[in-house]
């Protein structure tokens, strides 16, 4: 194997076979494939050809504790040599500000710390991100996203970029920029990308790779001359749509059944008076750039918003029926007929069936919905929705991440829907769906505001270290266990009350920290007078329910108030990169504690989705259970895309490795621990000053 | 094998840290039994369970010695940074409760990953937060009292956590979701034996 700086990497495969222990046939079979330094080459063949795999393997991240493998290629020979970026750019952002994202790579890598502040900011330059470093990359948008992925990757110095479908999630221009910016990054390296929609790579390629079956090569060449000479394998592997006039049939309009009339939500930036007519019958398409409030608007016709202005009409609750994004959302039941029969307000069995049968799922009434292609996981949360017989099916865009062939599928129920009489209103992207559509609403490019930086008060406690914070706590926790009466206990209070403003940011904050502990303290007042020794609520046991309010108070307030200005990336500079406990682990529970937001984002959405779709009140064990495991599901089947893009970066091997920021110890933390004796040591004196 | 791939690790922790988010809605459970807790302190124990499924999950999926006590300590971490109103109190609570479903897969040493087995790592995990909340936060409650408390937590945790733990487990195996993992593995071979 050579490589060379300037040409990338040259890659080899011999007899790749890989077998993973979950199914009966091999994935890949006895596949050959021999890359030259500096190559542009493009994977392509239908849904479960196997080309993520074939990606994985050139990667060096097939584990083999997870199927059986033969003709592996050498292993990257340092952290990172061989970048890899998946679909969904969410999987690959490990940190709560862009600067510590693209250094988490070179960190891996224990370089030292200058050398990682170079590495990373030139690599963000490089991908053509103008971001504030500071921001969080989970929430920004889609296409910055899959740039800020790319800038993790160029941090380590990559040979050889490997994209498996890089721009399937972002609409048209989105896509462009992502591109342009990965072209521009591929320069002097070698590039292999996977990816069904081929044609806006093909002008920048040098060989256009189809596959079939296991991996087998179908096709492979020059990309024109294996455009001329195979169209009929891209269309049969779903990769060139058919060509078909007759996309759009012109019905008569029926009868507006929602609408929308001047509306603007300026809060989620749609200032602009929208008026939008969905109508019986007719496909009606809303489309427009990420961030131009797609979203926002089928929020505002589903369901009540506070701070709305205009008009909207909808049908009742229970006529309208949605398809979320990510169609495991909405699952609930362990076959699929069971599925389509899972909302209350679908109870008719001949209706199911028969949507069974259109949706060409009758063979799999009895699978699992959640083991199910994508492709298929879609038409079941359609035909489920449809089981509602609804006069309005709204649905999120239906067609992202699909190959042609099951675009096509999605489309043909959608247009059938709306043929037997029903409005069907979908927010897409995806030109064929909106060149069939009958109805369009196209929302404005948004103007650019960037949401402004959330200002963070400094205050005190921000010059403690979060161990020295951590240590007050438990300190004062400790201490607390002297109280024995109530007089000492309110005494023992008293320093918590004076300190507290330093630890406080605002005002609400404060009163957000603080409401708890007292609501709990007065239960406990509450519990220990009517079952404590003392005779039920009687006087001495309130006495004693005072106590043990104080003393529960001082137990947990200087810890609770102390803790509000740490975070989890110092926290784990703090634990890995101070106190030296595992570095893999620490690092792993810090990239788990930033996707906190993301992760309540996502609950979000599935509770939401769950409740329209009739499947309970918010306050349901069934409903609570049902979203806890799709939460689980999604965040497991994130976890395993997450751990490819965390170890491309170089974190299986990074057993040691360096924090990008110091924590640091100083006068203030001497001040600091002191304080924490005080608090250990003042309730003790308190109950002998009140003896 | 007691290795820790990249993804042992991340689905340890993420459990921990999507319970973390579940749990913040599962405060409407409490509104529940909120007139029955009211009257009798010791019956919230009936709901304690659900906070060791972190652990028993993660025990049942990865399958590796610490993922129980990791996927807990994540959960409690995640409680005390978003301001829960235990403080430290919340850090005892996390060592011990992942501790107990610990303790319950280290007497089988890691070999069984078993209903029963996920059953006393509930009812261990649920005595140790017994006696932690008895000597913190309980301490003046009368004997009748508090020993009335440690049924209810044990039964929750034989339930709640152990039982629940384990269908969820088994829910989530049926899924796919875990296929790259111990516990998705030992079904494949259950599949083909």
């Amino acid at each position: 194997m050579t490589s060379t700086r300037q040409g990338g990497q040259s890659l080899h495969l011999r007899g790749l076979t890989w077998h993973p222990h979950t199914r009966r046939e091999p994935t890949i079979a006895g596949l050959d494939l021999d890359i030259a330094p500096g190559q542009r080459v493009l994977l392509t063949g239908a849904s479960g050809s196997g080309k993520s795999t074939v990606l994985r393997a050139l990667a060096g991240l097939l584990d083999e504790e997870s199927g059986t493998a033969q003709g592996l290629p050498m292993p990257p020979r340092r952290p990172g040599e061989r970048g890899l970026l998946l679909q969904n750019p969410a999987h690959a952002l490990v940190a709560a500000t862009l600067a510590r994202d693209a250094a988490f790579g070179p960190e891996n890598a224990a370089l030292p710390r200058e050398q990682i502040h170079d590495r990373a900011e030139s690599a963000l330059q490089e991908a053509g991100i103008d971001l504030d470093r500071s921001r969080a990359p989970l929430a920004v948008s889609g296409g910055q996203q899959q740039r800020i992925a790319l800038a993790g990757s160029l941090a380590l110095g990559p040979d050889l970029l490997l994209l498996d479908e890089p721009t399937s999630m972002l609409d048209a221009d989105t896509a462009e920029q992502v591109r342009t910016a990965i072209l521009a990054a591929a320069e002097g390296r070698t590039l292999v990308i996977a990816e069904h929609r081929i044609e806006p790579w093909l002008p920048h390629l040098d060989r256009l790779v189809v596959l079939g079956p296991q991996a087998r090569i179908l096709a492979d060449g020059d990309p024109a001359e294996v455009l001329r000479e195979h169209p009929d394998l891209l269309v049969g592997a779903g990769v060139l749509a058919e060509t078909d006039a007759t996309l759009r049939t012109e019905r008569p309009p029926g009868p507006v059944i929602a609408s929308l009339h001047g509306v603007t939500v300026p809060e989620r930036g749609i200032r602009r008076p929208l008026d939008l007519e969905v109508r019986a019958g007719q496909l009606t398409v809303l489309t427009g750039p990420s961030g131009a409030g797609k979203t926002t608007a089928l929020r505002t016709l589903l369901g009540p918003r506070r701070r709305l202005r205009g008009t909207v009409r909808r049908p009742a609750r229970e006529r309208i029926a949605t398809v979320p994004q990510n169609p495991e959302h909405s699952f609930l039941a362990r076959t699929v007929r069971e599925e389509l029969l899972a909302s209350a307000w679908a109870d008719d069995e001949a209706l199911a069936d028969e949507l069974l049968e259109r949706a060409g799922l009758a063979d799999l009434a009895r699978a699992h919905p959640y083991r199910l292609s994508g492709g298929e996981q879609r038409r079941v949360a359609i035909a489920a929705a449809l089981a509602q017989g609804p006069d309005l099916l709204v649905l999120d865009e239906p067609t992202v991440g699909l190959d042609a062939g099951r675009r096509r599928a999605v489309l043909d129920l959608l247009r059938e829907a709306a043929g037997k009489g029903c409005a069907v209103l979908v927010a897409s992207h995806d030109p064929e769906l909106i060149a069939a559509a009958e109805n369009r609403l196209e929302l404005p490019v948004p103007e650019r505001t960037e949401e402004p930086l959330p200002h963070r008060r400094r205050i005190p406690a921000d010059a403690l270290n979060p161990l020295t914070l951590c240590l007050i706590g438990i300190l004062a926790a400790i201490g607390s266990f002297a109280v024995h009466t109530w007089q000492g206990g309110l005494l023992a209070a008293l320093p918590i009350a004076l300190l507290g403003p330093l630890a406080v940011r605002s005002l609400r904050g404060g009163a957000l920290r603080l409401t708890p502990i007292l609501l709990s303290a007065a239960g406990l007042a509450w519990t220990t007078a009517l079952l404590g020794e003392a005779p039920a609520l009687s006087g001495p046991a309130w006495l004693l329910g005072l106590k043990e309010a104080a003393r529960i108070t001082v137990f947990v307030a200087p810890g609770v108030l102390a803790l509000g200005s740490v975070d989890a990336t110092s926290l784990g500079d703090a634990l890995g990169g101070r106190l030296r406990l595992p570095a893999r682990p620490v690092a792993a529970s810090v990239v788990a504690l930033v996707r906190v937001a993301h992760l309540g984002r996502q609950w979000e959405i599935i509770t939401r989705t769950r409740i329209q779709r009739g499947l309970g009140s918010p306050a349901s064990p069934k409903l609570l259970a049902g979203a806890t495991l799709a939460l689980l599901v999604d965040t497991l089947r994130g976890a395993e895309q997450q751990a490819l893009a965390m170890d491309a970066r170089g974190f299986a091997t990074a057993t040691t490795r360096t924090w990008a920021e110091p924590s640091r110890f100083g006068r203030a933390d001497v001040l600091g621990a002191l304080l924490g004796v005080g608090l250990l040591v003042w309730p003790a004196v308190a109950e002998l000053l009140m003896r | 094998m007691t290795r820790f791939r990249t993804i042992d690790l991340l689905v340890t922790v993420l459990i921990g840290a999507a319970f973390g988010v579940a749990f913040l809605g599962y405060g409407q459970l409490y509104t529940l039994i909120g007139p029955l807790t009211a009257a009798f302190k010791p019956a919230e124990g009936l709901l304690a369970g659900i906070w060791f499924l972190p652990a028993v999950l993660a025990a049942l999926i990865v399958r590796k010695p610490g993922a129980a006590l990791l996927a807990e300590m994540i959960a409690a971490t995640l409680e005390m940074l978003l301001g829960g109103q235990w403080g430290w109190g919340t850090a005892v609570s996390g060592v011990l409760q992942g501790g107990g479903v610990e303790l319950a897969f280290l007497l089988t040493r890691y070999r069984r990953f078993t209903l029963p087995v996920a059953v006393l790592g509930g009812v261990l995990s649920a005595a140790l937060e017994w006696v932690w909340e008895r000597f913190a936060y309980y301490p003046e409650m009368s004997w009748p009292f508090a020993i009335a408390m440690l049924g209810c937590f044990v039964v929750s945790g034989a339930f709640l956590c152990g039982v629940l733990g384990w269908a969820a487990a088994r829910s989530l195996v049926a899924t796919g979701a875990v296929d790259s993992l111990a516990a998705g593995r030992d079904q494949v071979r259950t599949a083909e034996a």
